[in-house]
């Protein structure tokens, strides 16, 4: 834990303070998959046309014209004339992943080699696209980025940014420091020709983790993935407790699926079980008072926890305390009901996994 | 006359190299024909599933990849080097013994099959896809590693199965398989680039994959034994050359074949 938060801070003291933006900056497609308008969205939308950037287009992937989104990203583009930007509401039904059935058009359409796979609940600040490509290097395959949550609201809220703020985070650079892939779909850069090599975004679309198999594919191919040197903020509002569970139901069982190892060892490397077996040993060999360990151990945690959010400019309203015990406590009986489990509820669909990921 | 190393391991399973660098290392030599040949464990075994779980077997989730990023490796390959790139896998059933453990080469495949099937049935999968099923490593590699004699032991009953049985892994010519009637192939089982020191075969077909499958078949090749050079290129890719055997002289082997060959 202590090592995650090292490697986290320590990022962005030593790549975001010393990044430099080139004199050329490559022309960038950014490509958004669409579905239904969730709370925040337009926000969302509105700072990517007010990126600046030299040159880039934002492409806008909806999977059925009838979705009210279409209204809302018309009208912006009519807001922002200047700015190249077009919708595009035809998905191919080329496998199970509907994130990716619906983004293969654009991707083939694209006007540039540069790609940018960008969430509809991120928001960035406008010099995020000149940060990101000042990373660029020729033995990197995919820039991907932190996720800060911002804004939460209710409970279930709460919980996601916590969640999204710290475990998240330092596990993105412990996958990073020890050379597993860390890449997340919430911010994708990397080039339509590197990523032919491995048969397209198209090959992706068997998987339910698009991203993490796209970053593996670019391991394989002999490049690397990294963190960008900013987080990019996601926009969470209200949330329902629910919400929240079934959302890392979700994603715990991405992670069983694709990295079960590292799934194996997650309960040990939480605050909870970690306390348990520290109080028990240190019990046991020093007869230190489990009180003591309680307090020592959930202090340590908690400040590096509060480090790590403060560091990524996370909101710390009046309810993050409670919240947090509630997000630590939680923890092993998600990790429990996520080994319990090979099904996963996306966008009111139901899909089987298999090891490696694989949609049934 | 086609200088080939047709047992290679990339880092889709325990190799340390990718398929593009791959590529380059052999390519840069003036190789001919390579295979990369990753292993695919069986997945109802302990042992297949622990290789899984550390990522050193192809799954059902990899291969698609692996064949698409040997796909276009294979159209670099020609352009940049003229050299033939032939997709292949190492069937890896693994147990606790040496004589119930085999590891079968198949060439010129196309497309998954599991492991788990028997030797057999297995072989019969290869050659339905147009590949050539190579019995790998079947004696001692003389080398502290897990060893794989189920098939030498039973090289009677299955010799009809194989194309060809290994006859050197990396430096290591087996006496046992040299001094038989079994028809043979040379390659180094190469997992990292210090490897590349060992026994290659040289192949006397046209530069084209069903040639080069067909001249295993037919077994139209010797062996050699090849000195690995250290180029610009490794210093430039930070390969582990320190413990390469350097030897001087031009990189295009392929015209410079007279050193040791059987």
């Amino acid at each position: 834990m202590l090592y995650g938060t090292y490697l986290t801070l320590n990022h962005f003291d030593s790549v975001g303070a010393g990044l430099k933006i080139p004199y050329h900056l490559p022309p960038i497609s950014i490509l958004k998959p669409l579905k239904g308008v969730d709370e925040g969205l337009e926000e969302n939308l509105v700072s990517f046309f007010e990126l600046e950037y030299p040159d880039f287009e934002l492409i806008f992937s909806v999977g059925d014209s009838s979705d009210p989104v279409c209204d809302l990203v018309r009208d912006l583009i009519g807001s922002y004339p200047n700015i190249r930007a077009r919708i595009i509401t035809e998905a191919v039904q080329i496998g199970m992943n509907p994130k990716v059935n619906n983004l293969v058009h654009s991707y083939n359409e694209a006007l540039f080699d540069w790609l940018l796979i960008s969430d509809s609940n991120v928001r960035v600040e406008k010099r995020y696209l000149k940060r990101l490509t000042a990373q660029i290097r020729p033995d990197v395959g995919l820039i991907t980025s932190v996720v800060s949550g911002h804004s939460p609201q209710g409970v279930g809220g709460y919980l996601e940014a916590i969640y999204l703020n710290t475990f998240y985070a330092r596990g993105m650079f412990l996958a990073e420091r020890f050379h597993r892939t860390a890449a997340i779909g919430k911010s994708m850069l990397f080039r339509r020709s590197t990523a032919n090599r491995f048969g397209g975004i198209q090959i992706l679309a068997r998987y339910l983790a698009e991203d993490y198999m796209a970053g593996e594919a670019m391991v394989r191919l002999g490049l690397k993935v990294i963190i960008a040197a900013d987080p990019i903020c996601q926009y969470i509002g209200q949330y329902s407790f629910r919400d929240f569970w079934m959302r890392h139901l979700r994603w715990g069982r991405i992670r069983k699926a694709q990295v079960p190892l590292a799934f194996l060892i997650e309960p040990v490397v939480g605050s909870v079980v970690s306390f348990l077996f520290g109080c028990w040993s240190l019990g046991f060999l020093f007869g230190i008072s489990p009180l003591f360990v309680m307090i020592f151990h959930f202090s340590v945690w908690g400040a590096s926890d509060l480090l790590i959010q403060k560091r990524l400019k996370a909101e710390l309203g009046p309810r993050w305390l409670g919240c947090w015990i509630l997000r630590e406590l939680l923890a092993l009986p998600l990790w429990i009901s996520i080994a319990m489990g090979s099904t996963v509820t996306w966008r009111g669909r139901e899909f089987t996994l298999e090891t490696g990921g694989i949609l049934r | 006359m086609i200088l080939a190393d047709m047992h290679i391991h990339s880092n889709f399973s325990d190799g340390k190299l990718s398929i593009p660098e791959l590529v380059d290392l052999y390519g840069s030599r003036g190789f001919g024909a390579i295979a990369i040949t990753d292993h695919l464990c069986e997945e109802n075994t302990l042992i297949g599933k622990a290789a899984r779980y550390i990522g050193h077997t192809l799954t059902q989730a990899t291969f698609p990849l692996y064949m698409q990023i040997l796909k276009s490796e294979t159209e670099r390959a020609w352009d940049q080097y003229g050299m033939v790139l032939i997709p292949g896998f190492e069937l890896s059933k693994n147990s606790v013994s040496n004589h119930r453990s085999a590891h079968i080469l198949g060439l010129g495949i196309s497309d998954f099959i599991n492991a788990d099937d028997d030797i057999i049935t297995l072989a019969g999968k290869i050659k339905a896809q147009g590949g050539v099923v190579i019995a790998a490593h079947p004696v001692s590699t003389q080398k502290v590693e897990k060893q794989t004699y189920h098939l030498w032991d039973r090289r009677e009953e299955l010799a009809h199965v194989f194309d060809a049985w290994e006859v050197a892994s990396g430096p290591y010519l087996f006496d046992e398989v040299l001094h038989s009637s079994l028809p043979k192939i040379a390659s180094s089982d190469l997992h990292s680039p210090k490897q590349m020191t060992s026994w290659k075969t040289l192949l006397y077909c046209e530069l084209h994959r069903e040639a080069i499958l067909d001249a295993v078949r037919n077994q139209n090749l010797e062996f050699h034994f090849y000195k690995s050079e250290v180029t610009s290129n490794d210093l430039r890719n930070g390969l582990d050359v320190y413990s390469m055997v350097g030897v001087a002289g031009s990189h295009a082997l392929r015209h410079v074949l007279n050193s040791e060959s059987l």
